[in-house]
């Protein structure tokens, strides 16, 4: 039966053959650009000076096996120790945790949703959920377990009594109805303190003209999709972000371009000012602290642009971000944005690699490592990249590791700063 | 063709056991040569080459196809139960073997087209030095022409899931036959 099964499949596929052809609305061919990647694309990457062979780094599909994880590697300030919370799910990265305790973790290409459920102090790693396409958006509420992939936005309700078996999703894919473009569009969502889903909208693309008014953003829905506001407007890939603990402002990570040179422009921290929604970032025609873009070009390109809250280090890749409201750091770090650093690809000297803390004066910040030791500058190699970082309830905070497959936990004590 | 494949297929299904969870490695190695060829180098229509592709590329996309993410209907039961350490044995496997081009021979006016385009891509920047591939990239150089031009629509297309996004991107508003130009220039390498 299963023979017959099987050739059954095999013959199907095989008179299939890949060269289908496509009934699918294709792109007009237009005549490749002489400069450009791609016709959308204006990228121009042999005027950056840039080693052309630079590339996006493999993510292991396979976690690293514990005694591998590279737990030594990593430095902290003094107090501080670092310990592994959770390993074997490669690839995962953002975090989110249930009213039950169970941490949700979303991934990319591996197309996994985790569910990490602790007891006695140890923790189990289920795949909650495959096959997806790239499920990076995670978002919890009222029970319910919000995933965003790519074009396909899925709600699990009472998703921790059903981890077993989480069963069909309510399907939120046409009410929130985002674009079908694939790059720079992984989702990152969180609730913010309005109750409203917010949500990123990437270009898709490095660098190139399109329509504004629908790429590019950050959007805010009503949980079930209705309602959709932009935010945020000329926002290249934003991948993290969360709300001042006190002033309750968007802060937001930005990617900046590639293929503009190994020093920019850096990446970007950006503060949503209050009563500004839909301000302008700037992308595609203004960088950083205001560098007009090499490639696009237009009159005062940074004219009504919102500046930067810091400048977050040139290729750093900071991803995800959250503020400090424990009671386990020093009240030092109280109000403060933790932040990965995912680390360069499209630098010849590899950047980032690490957490920052950023330091919140008004409507400014300050930069300054935190985590740091995954990265060898000697040998221009590294040992991990943090993708998200997550603030537990005893006020420890978690560190994932996109390329471990697994997370690390961050925990001070007086005794260990050796104040006693 | 079609028919050789089939008996091989057969073959390597009848040798196996009842399951086609637990299979032996060697099992596993004989229904993949029943279409990708003997010595990792296809010769059927649409059945890509194996051999020479980077191990760290033939982990990744067993990974992906055993996880549903990258959809192929031929695949979907071949991949089933398939574990861990044999995706990396596997994949070690057909890294070390010497790529052949098969298939239809490459049509120059569509190879000199394509090297235009491919440097103009910079595909080398992802692919290689001579589109050899390394690590997740795989090589595309002596891949069969037919593969290459259907995946490359795929990827335009947003229908290749299962791999980074920058493909889709690097080739967005590209016609057909700038596809077919750019296959036609790999396979040829």
């Amino acid at each position: 039966m299963r023979h017959h099964f099987l050739t059954a499949t095999f013959c199907a596929a095989l008179l299939a053959a890949m060269p289908a052809t496509m009934s699918f609305a294709q792109a007009p061919a237009a005549p490749a650009s002489p400069t450009g990647l791609s016709p959308l694309d204006k990228t121009n990457p042999s005027k950056s000076g840039q080693d052309s062979n630079l590339r996006g780094h493999p993510v292991p599909p396979i976690a690293a096996s514990v005694d591998k994880l590279p737990i030594d590697k990593i430095k902290l300030p003094p107090g501080f120790k670092a310990e592994v919370w959770s390993s074997g799910h490669p690839g995962a990265r953002t975090m989110v945790q249930g009213d039950k305790g169970t941490m949700f973790m979303g991934s990319r290409v591996i197309g996994r949703v985790y569910a990490i459920t602790e007891k006695d102090n140890k923790r189990e790693v289920k795949i909650l959920l495959q096959g997806l396409t790239q499920p990076n958006g995670l978002a919890f509420k009222d029970g319910s377990l919000y995933v965003f992939a790519i074009n396909k936005v899925y709600r699990y309700d009472n998703i921790e009594d059903k981890l077993d078996n989480p069963g069909t999703p309510v399907e939120l894919t046409s009410a929130y109805n985002l674009p079908p473009e694939i790059h720079h569009n992984w989702k990152y969502v969180a609730f913010g303190p309005d109750g409203k889903m917010y949500v990123q909208v990437g270009a898709n693309c490095n660098i190139c003209e399109l329509n504004l008014g629908i790429y590019a953003q950050i959007r805010r829905y009503n949980p079930d999709g209705t309602d959709m506001e932009i935010v945020a407007r000329g926002v290249r890939n934003t991948v993290g972000f969360d709300w001042h603990p006190v002033t309750k402002e968007l802060w937001f990570t930005d990617n900046g371009r590639d293929w503009a040179g190994n020093e920019g422009p850096e990446d970007e921290l950006n503060r949503l000012p209050k009563g500004m929604e839909g301000a302008n970032f700037g992308f595609p025609y203004c960088h950083a602290m205001g560098i007009a873009d090499p490639d696009i070009k237009r009159p005062n390109p940074c004219a009504g642009v919102v500046m930067p809250a810091a400048l977050n280090g040139p290729h750093s890749a900071g991803l995800g971000i959250k503020f400090y409201t424990g009671q386990m750091f020093p009240k030092s770090y109280q109000n403060v944005a933790f932040i990965a650093r995912h680390g360069s690809w499209n630098r010849e000297k590899k950047f980032g690699y690490d957490v920052v803390v950023a330091r919140i004066n008004g409507g400014k910040a300050t930069i300054e490592p935190f985590m740091t030791g995954l990265l060898d500058e000697k040998t221009n190699s590294f040992y991990g990249r943090p993708a998200y970082v997550f603030q537990m309830k005893d006020g420890s905070l978690l560190v994932s590791d996109e390329t471990s497959g697994a997370t690390y936990r961050i925990t001070y004590s007086l005794r260990s700063a050796g104040v006693n | 063709m079609r028919l050789n494949c089939l008996v091989l297929w057969l073959m390597a299904c009848i040798l196996c056991t009842p399951s086609v969870h637990a299979q032996s490695l060697d099992n596993r190695l004989a229904q993949c040569a029943a279409c990708h060829g003997e010595a990792g180098n296809s010769a059927l229509e649409g059945i890509p080459s194996l051999a020479g592709q980077p191990d760290f590329f033939i982990l990744n996309q067993l990974v992906l196809l055993r996880e549903g993410v990258r959809k192929v209907d031929a695949m979907s039961e071949v991949v089933k139960g398939l574990e861990d350490a044999q995706i990396i044995a596997i994949a070690a496997h057909y890294a070390g073997l010497p790529p052949a081009l098969t298939g239809e021979a490459p049509d120059p006016a569509k190879v000199a087209r394509g090297s235009k385009l491919a440097a103009m891509k910079r595909c080398e920047s992802c692919h290689g030095t001579n589109l050899l591939g390394d690590q997740q990239v795989p090589r595309i150089a002596k891949q069969r022409v037919d593969y290459l031009s259907a995946a490359l629509k795929a990827y335009r297309d947003n229908m290749r899931t299962g791999a980074d996004t920058s493909m889709s991107a690097m080739i967005f508003g590209l016609s057909d036959a700038e596809l077919d130009d750019l296959a036609h220039y790999a396979a040829s390498r």
